[in-house]
């Protein structure tokens, strides 16, 4: 079924290579050129989103994938949809517990260039698992961090 | 599909217990051979294999493996996989796949179900690939045709959904100035766009109070066009006599554009201001009917509906971000979290403002660390340090104060020097009239432009918190708005409040304007114009040289003039200050409101200027919810500035006996209990019961005793969702504890089972 807003995507998808999308309806972008995507391009997560949305788990995207990563951030998707996303952009050993080296990169990324020392790094760490870990287990399960985006007024609007 | 309709209601009313529910009754399905396997290698990643995660781990170990198909449904499909689980234990590794699938083609009576299915598939979060696969599979699978009028009412929520989706997608594209929005976004962040939104949300409701003010008072008056009373018929009422001097006296028309900028001369005989309007009841027949209609009486009931539906708004919007600030409230706990994983604003796609975002999410972390830690040191202060400072805190806000004081003394002062200046003056030096006419205006946004940077000033020598001074700023700039508007106000009622004399049409002692009204909403009108130029000239006279002297040159000197962040507080002060206006205005000119739907379309443009071209991104966090929240509020404490004067004025003012359509009564509120006892007795004596002891004593016992309940529950609800808290950490703790025996116990057997073979193989070797 194709309509305005697929369209639409499938341009804006087009832009990003050109040539080499072209008339090819499986075509499939490299992740540097899926990262030149504007919003994806200033995202400090923007190549762990396009290593979860792409099907062969490397960063590369098909359309199909790109329309996927659409959808999900677009404003009408479900926020457990997205909760489930972000717990995946944001489990980068894929063990499927964000434990403390899952956050160190998570706040590493999303600091770009300010560092924080090595303290201050184990304090943040330390008080999020105070306030999340419900069970006291040292990482946050998929439960818990549905917990926190629920409480979290911010979450459906910026993610 | 049930299961999904009882999970959002559970998900609702009892999530904790839900969630104890699937911990203890659901019994995945469990692999043996995958569980050996993974015990062999590794008995640490014996966690991995709880049931908790099993669904999840297992669905990304296949990912992983085949690269395809099977991802996580586990949340939509957890509760049928229960039930079926429950009755049969997959043992096999294809089984195990099927049943974590959510087994649609079972269940499939009707079309409907199957449709609703299909909706249900664009929640799960899988890729579009297997939708599309589910999507066939069940379209594809038998299901039973509809009949009779089950079939209209499917087609019927059908097509009513599908209309709905349409209608939501057209909206959202003819939204108002959705580009301009997504500009600033991309630029800016959610906080600042929820800004432009709260102007948006303003210009409606004035949209709606204009609409209101012309259908009811405007639209009659030009339809009846009541004649101006020419005739002085009865001497002994000087009230007649008055209304015809008025309106008799000879308008001067040189002057058009000092009196359209004043609202006065020709201006006030408009309908732009109270005064103009009749005082009649407009008759007219229809169908042989003779039927009535009091102006006076649609006057003043149109502003008491403007003010109700305005509180009604904005209470409403004010509760949303309240119920926001409790939940958060109760996790003040996960401000962490909430930086961490809802920190990044997806919207931006601007590099500088990424990196800025970056810095803001750095600043922020550090504000809390920072703030953790003056916490620390609060404690530790020393007595002496203590006194110190609250003896320097109290100091400043003496003399902030002072400041206050002083700036309403000096809007009185200038207020009353400028209108006896005002009355000596000849009528040849129109010039000068119109600058002292400005005078009280001027002086007013002149305060409120310098007064906050002096606060602003002092505030840093009073070491309070960063997010405290943000508000504390807010409250103290918001006061000084609203008293320069109430002193304002209370020099205006020097002048009105006299009674005149019996052969007076006004008070020649206050030198009582003759149409007082008309003269409140000529500088309330004034006001508004004043600060509108105030906005234009600030942004585009001295900001913008501003920033184009931060960009051009590298200078420090020219980036320490030059250099502006968009501050969000001061921005909505000047949009509430104007509403307040707005408010406060429309009783005296019923006009006013048209003025400022137009006034504040301008003003998003000229704050969208403000604020791409001139600003950088701030360098405090603003999010989207809690600004809206702060909005709302002071929005209502700004509502009730101005609610007061204007209920005052109805309530105990005596109109000016020349003009407007009260001119013949007491008070405003004395004409509306008139009208009242007009009515039929049913009405009156349902009232009279509504207000009397007989309903109100129990009416309020009962809502006593709701309350009671509610706080009752609530507080229930709070402690079991404690002693919830504390078991779920109980049971964490016992899971770590048996995982480790377990491990423990698995390798001590394994290296059991090695020295078993080794000495087997001893054996074997010794036997051989």
């Amino acid at each position: 079924m194709l309509n305005i807003s697929a369209i639409i995507a499938h341009q804006k998808f087009k832009a990003l290579a050109p040539e080499k999308v072209g008339h090819n309806k499986n075509a499939k972008l490299p992740m540097n050129k899926m990262l030149q995507y504007p919003e994806l391009a200033v995202n400090p997560f923007g190549e762990r989103i396009c290593k979860v949305f792409s099907s062969s788990r490397d960063g590369d995207c098909t359309f199909e994938d790109f329309l996927d990563m659409m959808s999900v951030f677009s404003e009408a998707a479900p926020k457990s949809v997205k909760a489930e996303h972000a717990f995946r952009i944001f489990d980068f050993d894929g063990d499927d517990m964000l434990g403390t080296a899952d956050l160190k990169q998570v706040i590493d990324k999303l600091l770009g260039n300010n560092k924080l020392t090595e303290r201050e790094m184990q304090h943040l760490i330390q008080n999020i698992l105070e306030e999340a870990d419900l069970d006291d287990d040292g990482s946050l399960s998929f439960a818990e961090f549905e917990h926190i985006i629920d409480k979290s007024s911010d979450f459906a609007k910026y993610a | 599909m049930s299961g999904g309709a009882n999970r959002k209601k559970s998900n609702r009313a009892q999530g904790w217990e839900e969630a104890g529910f699937e911990f203890y009754q659901e019994s995945y399905p469990s692999n043996d051979v995958e569980l050996h396997d993974v015990l062999q290698k590794d008995p640490k990643h014996l966690a991995t294999l709880l049931p908790s995660k099993q669904n999840r781990a297992y669905a990304t170990i296949k990912m992983r493996q085949n690269g395809t198909s099977t991802r996580t449904y586990r949340r939509q499909t957890s509760s049928k996989s229960r039930r079926e689980s429950t009755t049969r234990r997959a043992s096999n590794n294809a089984e195990v796949h099927v049943s974590m699938l959510p087994d649609l083609s079972k269940s499939i009576p009707n079309e409907q179900t199957a449709w609703e299915q299909i909706m249900q598939i664009k929640e799960l979060p899988i890729s579009m690939t297997e939708k599309k696969r589910m999507k066939s599979d069940i379209q594809n699978a038998p299901n039973f045709r509809l009949q009779g009028y089950e079939q209209f009412k499917w087609k019927r929520r059908k097509a009513l959904r599908r209309f709905d989706q349409k209608i939501n997608e057209i909206l959202s594209k003819l939204e108002l100035w959705r580009k301009d929005l997504k500009k600033i976004e991309g630029n800016f962040g959610t906080g600042v766009v929820a800004f432009f939104l709260f102007i948006k949300w303003l210009i409606f409701l004035d949209i709606f109070i204009f609409v209101l003010i012309f259908l009811l008072i405007v639209l009659p008056m030009i339809i009846f066009d009541p004649a101006s009373p020419t005739e002085c018929y009865d001497v002994g009422n000087v009230t007649n006599c008055c209304a015809v001097d008025y309106f008799n006296q000879s308008i001067p028309y040189d002057t058009l554009v000092l009196d359209l900028v004043q609202g006065t001369g020709w201006m006030e005989r408009t309908l732009f201001f109270q005064g103009f309007y009749s005082n009649q009841v407009f008759q007219y027949t229809t169908q042989a009917f003779q039927n009535y209609y009091s102006l006076p009486l649609a006057y003043v009931s149109v502003i008491l509906v403007i003010l109700l539906v305005s509180l009604v708004a904005i209470v409403k919007g004010a509760a949303k971000g309240f119920k926001h600030r409790i939940i958060e409230g109760e996790g003040q706990f996960y401000q962490y979290c909430n930086l961490i994983f809802a920190g990044w604003d997806f919207c931006i796609h601007n590099e500088k403002a990424a990196i800025m975002k970056k810095k803001v999410i750095y600043n922020e972390v550090k504000g809390c660390l920072e703030a953790e830690k003056l916490e620390e040191e609060k404690k530790n202060r020393t007595k002496e340090e203590r006194t110190k400072l609250i003896a320097l805190r109290t100091f400043i806000n003496l003399i902030e104060i002072c400041i206050l004081l002083g700036c309403g003394a000096a809007i009185y002062f200038v207020f009353t020097i400028s209108s006896e200046l005002r009355n000596d003056l000849e009528d040849d030096e129109a010039l000068l009239s119109l600058f002292y006419g400005f005078l009280p205006s001027i002086t007013i946004v002149f305060l409120n432009v310098v007064v906050p940077l002096v606060f602003k000033f002092l505030v840093s020598y009073e070491r309070y918190s960063p997010n405290f001074v943000i508000n504390i700023m807010l409250i103290r700039t918001v006061f000084l708005r609203l008293a320069s508007l109430i002193i304002f106000y209370a020099s205006m009622y020097t002048v009105i409040s006299c009674q005149p004399k019996e052969d007076e049409c006004a008070s020649s002692e206050c030198k009582t304007p003759v149409c007082w009204e008309t003269f409140v909403g000529q500088h309330i009108y004034k006001l508004a114009l004043t600060d509108f130029a105030t906005h234009i000239l600030l942004t585009f006279v001295v900001n913008f040289p501003r920033s184009l002297l931060d960009k051009k040159s590298k200078s420090k000197f020219a980036q320490f003039i030059g250099e502006q962040t968009f501050d969000l507080p001061k921005h909505v002060l000047d949009i509430i200050y104007t509403q307040t206006l707005c408010w406060l205005g429309s009783f005296y000119a019923p006009m006013l409101p048209a003025m400022f739907v137009v006034i504040f379309v301008l003003m998003f443009y000229i704050k969208k200027f403000a604020c791409l071209v001139n600003s950088k991104p701030s360098n405090v966090i603003h999010r989207a919810s809690r600004s809206n929240s702060m909005f709302m509020i002071i929005l209502l404490v700004s509502f009730t500035v101005a609610l007061l004067p204007v209920a005052y004025t109805i309530g105990e003012i005596r109109p000016s006996t020349s003009c407007g359509p009260f001119r013949n009564f007491g008070t405003v509120w004395s004409f509306v209990t008139d009208s009242f006892l007009s009515t039929p007795q049913w009405i009156q004596n349902f009232l009279d019961i509504l207000t009397s002891a007989f309903f109100a004593v129990p009416a309020f016992i009962i809502l006593v005793l709701c309350l009671y309940y509610f706080t009752a529950v609530n507080s229930a609800n709070r402690h079991m969702v404690r002693i919830l808290k504390d078991q779920l950490v109980l049971e964490g703790h016992d899971k770590q504890f048996l995982l480790e025996r377990l491990s423990l116990f698995i390798k001590q057997q394994q290296d059991a089972q090695k020295q078993m073979r080794r000495s087997e193989g001893d054996r074997n070797a010794a036997s051989n």
